[in-house]
This record gives structure tokens, sequence and C-alpha cells, in this order.
């Protein structure tokens, strides 16, 4: 098997900045990005929330490569420090050995291309992994068009490939105004930008240019339903909000849009983390879970290190990438010193003119925001709507405990039971609920719905989120077709000491 | 610290305490059934969730045809669903030593009464559409069947505490009290519970449990691992094993399938397992793609792994200790889930009657008095080299 000294996950701001700075210091540095994913995975909405708003460029893969390679000038810099660049290659597992698997010989990586997957053995490991798009539930949410910010950004900017025309962006911080703005850039109508909060919480400047061009602000507003008769948005209806979050009578208005964007936040992209064992904690103004790690960027796992949107994200960063670049600059000095490439005395020398830390982001609760978006969505949009567009379960089904609906079971008893009960036996627990529900357990791999089934949970139970534990990640974390994840060559071993069922006993491990 | 106490404390919530907890107080006692962590946490909540009469070893036959009786009606009874279901178990061959295994197995079943065919090649596409054109043959049993092991180990929690039981989840077995030959209290990081009776059905910590009162019990805690395709439109209904591997069509649509090496597992008494997913996956994976040529463009998106126990003649154990002689034994050996009906019912007879109307006797504690501390090393039963 392939090993290789470093290997960095993620070609963004962050990724690219590591891989450079370590390979400036003579490291042997393989950069790994998924980007251009296959159609048929963006369509699953993997990685980011697509929304099936995309041209058919996307089917075209080397047209999609050549674009992914020419947007980026940090991955052409990377690629001119003597960066091995991996584009269009995802990395779907990380395996290590534990009290209960001591069949590898050091951690190794899964990695998969749209043909094929391979292992990869690694010394030290650099997640700039990003952040996904936050999921939060309205009426329609599961038609063509609706779609996340990262995703949006995805397709205008690195696939140029985005179907949308006429947008409605939900949420008013960094992330929708400047989703708004690059939407404009590309020729794309916005219709409206909407926000639960009475007051704008992005910059100033931006919102100032954007109302110049014409872009209407709704605030202390919610999205009632996105409308469309053929499986596609066709027209938003939005309504005022009260102090309470309930909708006022009477407000509602009428926008003809294609697109309805989700830019209310973002979510760590933690799951190699979670795999690997990185301490992971709770904070609300980073965007969820984290990993824990010290100041030269390295996780709890002494040969795996964060950076970017990963390490955690909040608003400011979307305006100034210097954080993530410098976040990045460190790991990768990091990595290097403890490969021994560079000495520490040197590390922190380079390490002087790098301000890495995110500016104070502890005033920025964005849960209580993400929580006031699900309160009005839900309350505006009714209990019926689908917290889990996959499986198609209901704020009402996940509340009830309702097993899958194709059982069709209606028994007295199971009508007693609900997230409540539940909580009484035991603290809410998401992975038990996902049992019960099926609740994330859907082709997105969970990634629309966990964060709003732990603020689900939270709040009928009346715990505080941070004490939700976060639902499990497992591998695959990216969805691959058997053909694509089986090997093409499988040890000789593997195939000759597979056994049947624990059966007979002398057979089973030898 | 406050003293509950109980006629029957269970240790563990997994499928086979639960079953017995359900059945107990069914009869009317008062049960306490206590677990680390959740109901159907680990194993028994994580399994294939097949169903079947087994062949392989004929002692456990008559509590295999016992569950499936107690299946057939378990959804009405308990007021929650199982997503049990009855079409039959088919096992294929792919290669001439699977063929001959199956002709061996179709006599066994034969002589012991089951309900067991020969199914040929063109019968078997029928029954599995897309199966691969290396089918030889197959074996069909028309009493064997699948379940949702999530929904089924949640269903007799709630359907045992709809009967006045306790269930303590995210409750840590601390140590057993024992007064001459009698348990006498099991502690917990709840507090203590009294008994008169102890019901251990700790799964993969079997035997850390029984060494709480003194006694060795063999048992081995190993890993073993399952994937999860996308839903796909219904193909086939039926519990289905073959080329290594052994899996469903869950109600969902999801393909689950399972197989491959196992590894041997540390397991704790107040921590849940550490349960990775390896590399194996991927042969898994292939294995399946073999099996179904026609899902080979399906998506995997997911896998996870679980800890079952094993003991050394891979069957059951139902028993009372000698001393304490008011402690129940129950494991049923990485064949938990198909039988647990069966199992708890027995277990439940051995509490209220202290005997079972199911032949329980070859899976007496009796059969390890020869077994000594080495016996993992003498099977071969040792974590195994680097693999990947």
């Amino acid at each position: 098997m392939e090993s290789r000294p470093l290997v960095v996950v993620g070609a963004g701001v962050s990724g690219s900045a590591a891989a450079t700075e370590a390979a400036k210091a003579g490291v042997h540095v393989t950069l790994i990005d998924e980007n251009p994913v296959p159609a048929a995975i963006a369509g699953l909405n993997v990685p980011q929330f697509f929304g099936q708003r995309f041209s058919g460029d996307l089917r075209d893969r080397a047209l999609m490569l050549e674009r992914v390679a020419a947007a980026s000038e940090a991955v052409t810099e990377a690629k001119a420090a003597g960066v091995d660049v991996q584009l269009g290659t995802c990395v779907w597992g990380a395996f290590r050995n534990s009290d209960s698997s001591r069949m590898l010989d050091g951690p190794q990586l899964g990695l998969a291309n749209d043909e094929r997957s391979w292992m990869i053995k690694y010394d030290r490991l650099i997640l700039a992994t990003g952040a996904r798009d936050l999921g939060i539930a309205f009426s329609g949410w599961n038609l063509a068009g609706a779609v996340g910010a990262n995703g949006a950004f995805c397709l205008m900017n690195r696939y140029e490939a985005s179907a949308s025309r006429r947008m409605v962006v939900m949420g008013a911080g960094n992330l929708g105004l400047s989703t708004a703005r690059m939407a404009l850039d590309r020729g794309i109508e916005v219709a409206a930008i909407v926000d639960v909060s009475n007051s704008v919480r992005g910059d100033v400047a931006l919102r100032t240019a954007l109302q110049r061009e014409g872009v209407k602000l709704y605030m202390s507003h919610t999205v009632r339903e996105a409308v469309g008769r053929f499986g596609d948005i066709e027209s938003v209806v939005l309504v005022e909000i009260d102090n309470n979050s309930e909708p006022v009578a009477g407000t509602e208005k009428v926008i003809a849009a294609d697109t309805v964007c989700l830019a209310i936040g973002l979510v760590p992209n933690v799951e190699l983390l979670s795999l690997l064992g990185c301490d992971l904690r709770f904070e609300s103004g980073l965007g969820g879970y984290v990993p824990d790690r010290d100041d030269w960027m390295r996780t709890s796992v002494e040969t795996v290190f964060v950076a970017g949107d990963v390490a955690g994200f909040h608003e400011g960063m979307v305006l100034d990438s210097e954080i993530a670049r410098n976040q990045g600059r460190l790991a990768g000095l990091a990595a290097a010193e403890s490969l021994g490439a560079i000495g520490k005395d040197e590390a922190l020398a380079r390490r002087a003119d790098l301000q890495a830390e995110a500016v104070d982001s502890a005033s920025n609760e964005v849960n209580s925001n993400w929580a006031s978006w699900l309160q009005s969505l839900v309350t505006a949009g009714g209990p019926d709507i689908f917290v889990c567009p996959c499986e198609e379960v209901t704020c009402a089904e996940l509340n009830d405990l309702h097993p899958p609906r194709r059982l069709k079971w209606k028994a007295e008893r199971q009508s007693r039971r609900n997230l409540r009960t539940l909580a009484k036996d035991s603290p809410a627990d998401s992975d038990q609920v996902k049992r019960l529900t099926r609740v994330g357990m859907g082709y997105c791999q969970g990634r629309l719905c966990r964060e709003q089934v732990s603020m689900m949970l939270a709040a009928e139970t009346g715990r505080d989120v941070a004490d939700v534990p976060i639902m499990s990640y497992r591998p695959p974390v990216r969805p691959l077709p058997l053909k694509v994840l089986w090997p093409r060559e499988e040890a000789e071993q593997v195939r000759r000491d597979w056994p049947k069922w624990f059966s007979p006993p002398r057979q089973v491990l030898g | 610290m406050s003293v509950v106490s109980a006629d029957v404390v269970i240790i563990g919530a997994g499928v086979s305490g639960l079953t017995a907890a359900y059945f107990l107080a069914r009869a009317g006692r008062d049960v306490v059934v206590v677990d680390k962590g959740i109901v159907g946490g680990e194993a028994s909540g994580r399994n294939g969730g097949m169903i079947s009469e087994r062949t392989d070893e004929p002692a456990m036959i008559p509590m295999a045809v016992e569950a499936i009786k107690l299946w057939a009606t378990l959804d009405e009874e308990l007021g929650y669903p199982t997503e049990f279901t009855q079409q039959g178990r088919l096992q294929v061959a792919v290669t001439e030593k699977d063929m001959d295994d199956l002709f061996s197995e179709r006599d066994a079943a034969l002589r012991h009464g089951l309900r067991a065919d020969m199914v040929d090649p063109s019968q078997i596409r029928d029954m599995i559409p897309g199966i691969t054109d290396r089918i030889l043959g197959g074996l069909f049993f028309a009493n064997g069947g699948h379940a949702n092991s999530q929904l089924t180990v949640q269903a007799f929690a709630w359907a045992f505490q709809d009967l006045g039981g306790r269930l303590f989840q995210n409750t840590v077995v601390t140590g057993i009290q024992v007064d001459g030959s009698r348990v006498t209290s099991v502690e917990t990081s709840a507090g203590a519970i009294a008994a008169d009776m102890v019901v251990g059905a700790a799964g993969p910590q079997t035997a850390l449990m029984t060494q709480l009162v003194g006694v060795h019990v063999p048992v081995a805690p190993a890993r073993v691992e399952i994937l999860a395709t996308a839903p796909v439109p219904p193909l086939f209904d039926i519990a289905l094993v073959g080329n290594g591997l052994y899996g469903r069509q869950a109600a969902s649509g999801n393909l689950l399938f399972g197989g491959g090496t196992h590894e041997w597992a540390d397991v704790h008494l107040a921590t849940d397992p550490d349960k990775p997913n390896t590399p194996l996956i991927r042969n898994i994976a292939r294995r399946l793609a073999e099996l179904l040529p026609c899902q080979a463009d399906t998506p995997v998106i997911r896998s996870w792994a679980g800890v079952v126990e094993q003991v050394p003649d891979m069957m059951p154990i139902i028993d009372i200790l000698e001393c304490p002689s008011n402690y129940v034994v129950v494991t049923a050996s990485a064949h938990g889930f198909g039988i647990a009906p069966a199992t708890g019912k027995a277990v439940s007879d051995l509490v209220l009657y202290g005997e079972t109307n199911i032949d329980i006797g070859a899976f007496g504690l009796h059969r390890f008095s020869d077994i000594g501390p080495d016996w993992r090393a003498e099977l071969g039963w040792n974590p195994i080299p680097p693999r990947f």
C-alpha cells in the first residue's frame, strides 16, 4: 500500500495554504480534493446542498476538472511549490486500530474517484475539510431549487454550472449577503433576502451595495413555503413574524423564484475527525461540534491537524479569508516540524507573522439564530414539513417517534410514546431517535437534518443543544457505488480466510 | 443512597435481557433492567436481523422453532412494530463446496423435521431478481425471515414498561453483593438494587459480570461488520445467505449485508466498546456486487460494527449458577437476535419455575467444566496479526 508523509484533505484556502507551506519546508505533500464531485453524487446533495440546481455541464467530467483547477490560484501556487494535487478524489474513510480492531498496520485513509477506491497510509494528516450547509426544514424544501449557500457558491463559482435564475436568500448575515453578491455577479437575479431577525447581522457595506442594486431585504420575515407544480420551485411565500416567531396573518408575500438558498449557517465537516477519534466539543459560536486543538492546529490525535472552517466556522470568516489561510500555514508548519523537516525554532520564527486565531466569536451565539429560524419555519410551515427529506420524516413524526410511515402502524400504545417520554428514560440521544424514526438515515447521510434533529431534541426535552450527543458518523462518509468502493484487487489472504458465520470454530480467525 | 428492590434484576437491556424481562413482567414479576447504555445499543440493535431455523447446531433447533412461532404474533402482542417478515431464508451456492454444504445441511434439516427444499438456479432467479449467473443452487427454508433489530429491542423495552417494568439506562453495574450462596443486591451507579433473583444478560460482558461473583464463564467478545446501501426498489423479502455474506433488503429498501472475518475485541463493564469499521467493508461491498451484479451502481451510504460474544462450542448458555444460586446466566453466542423470544421465554421459565418447557440441557454451564483459563489460546481465538 502506498504511504505518504503528509496528506492534506481539502484544497480550499486553508488546505492549499497548508500544503504550500509544508512543501516549502521540504515535505512531500499530497493535496486531495473531492471537487469536482460526480454529478450522481451531487444529485444526492453530497457533500453540499446542491438542490438539483446545476446545469448539464456538471456531467462533463473533463470540463469540470478543468474549471475546478482553474478556479483556485491557491491550488496553482501549491502545484508550483511541488505539491502533488489530486482533484476529483474524495476521502470517504479514515481507519485506525483500537481495542476492538487490530487488523491495520497503521492509520489509513480510504480514497475514491468516480471510478475506483483505494487505501493509503500517512505519517501526518491535515484535515481542511471545510464546512457544509446547515439544513433547516421549510415547507417545499424537498423540491428542486432549495439549495444551501456553500452548494450555490460551489455551483456558481468553482463549477460555473449553476442553473439558478432568480433566487431568494434566507439569512442576512455575511453568508447570505455574500451569496447574494456572488449571484448578482453571475447574472442571477436576487429577488429577496429574508431574515427572522429585525436587523441585518451582516456587513454594512455589503448590504448597502446590494440595496443600491435593488435587492429587497425582508427583516422579521420567514419562509412559509416554497411552491412548485412539477417538482421545481416556482415561487416562495414569505410571511412576517412577531416577537415570538409567530407568523402574522395577512402579511404573506408571494415572490417568483426558482431557487431558495439556505444561508443561515455552515457546520464544520468533522466526519473524518470523528472516525479518527479526535476529541470534539460543541461550540455554538463556531457552528457546532469542532475539534479540540492546540495553538499549532494539532488535534487530540497527535498526527492529525486541522485548518479552516473545519476547525470552527463563524461569519467573520466569510469576508476575511486570511483567518483560514493563516490557520492553514500554521498547520503546514506544525506538520513539517513534527516530521522533522524544519526545527522548532524555525517553525516559531515563521509562525510569528501569522494571525491564525479566529476573531472573537463568543458574542455570536449562532445557535440562538438557528433556533429562531427553526421555530419560525416550523410554526409557519406546520408540523408536516419534512425534517429529513431523504426518508420523508416530518417534524410531527419525529416528535411522536412515529415508526416509519410505510408500516402504517396505528396501535394505541405507540401513540403514547414521544420524544418527551423517551427522555424520561434516558437523556435524548440522536442515534436512538434515528433508529426509531429513520431520521438521518437517508442517502444524504444525515447532512441536511443532523443539526435540526439535535435542536428539536433539545427543545422538546428541555436541554441545551450542546448536551445532545453528536449523531454518529460512519464510513463511507461519501455515498460510493458498490463497484467503486470494492477493491479491484482483493488480498489473497482475505479471500482465503473469509469465513462463514463463526463456523466452524477453528476457522473463525485462526 | 436510596435502595431500590425488585423480584428480578436483569443486567443488560439487549434482546436477551429485554425478552426475559417482558415475559417475567407479563407473569406479574416486579422486574428492573439495568444497562450501561441505551436499549439495544450494542449487538442487539446492530445485527442483521436474520431469523432462521438453525441446523448448524442441532441442539438449538427446538429453540429456533419455538422462537419463530413467537415472532409471528409479536407485533400484535407487544403493541409496537418489529418489521418481522416471514418470506423464508435462502442460502445460495456459488461454488461446488457450497453446494456440498447445502446438501448436508438439507439432510440435517430433514432429519430434524424442518421444511427445507433444494431450489435450482431458475427458481432462485425468480426469488432474487438480478442475482448472479454464477449461482449453482440453493437451499430454501420456508419458515425463515427477518426483522428490524432496532425496532424490535425498543418494542420489547416499551412493552415491558407498559407492564410496569422499570428500565434504568445509562446505569453501570459496579458490584454484586453476595451473602452466603445468594446474591442480595446489584450495585449500580444509580444505587443498590436488592433482588431475589439476578439475570446476567450482559452479552459480550457476560464473563466480566460473572467474575464479580467469582465465577469463570468462557466468553470471547468479537467485532463484526455490516454495510447498508441507499434504498432501492423492492427486490426480495427473503433473508439471503451466500458468497460469504448474510443479509436482507429492509422494508426501507436498503440492502443490509454483513460477513467476513471477525476480530476478537476487548470490552469493559462501564463503557461501550469501541466499534470501528475497517477496510473490510470494501470486501463486503465486492462480495455484495458479485452476488447482486445488478446493484453494482447502488451507493453504499453507511456501515457499522457491533460486538458479539462467542463461547467455545458456539451455542447459547441458559443456566443457573451453582453459587450464587440465584444468578441466571444467559448469552446467545452470536445467535441472539433470531432466537431471542424463545431464550427470553426460557429464562423467564427458569426464574419462575426452576425449569423450562424447551430442553435447555445442552445450554448448561457444566459443559465448560473442563475449560481452562487458556481456552482461547487453545482454540486459536487470539487476536490476528495485521491484515490490511
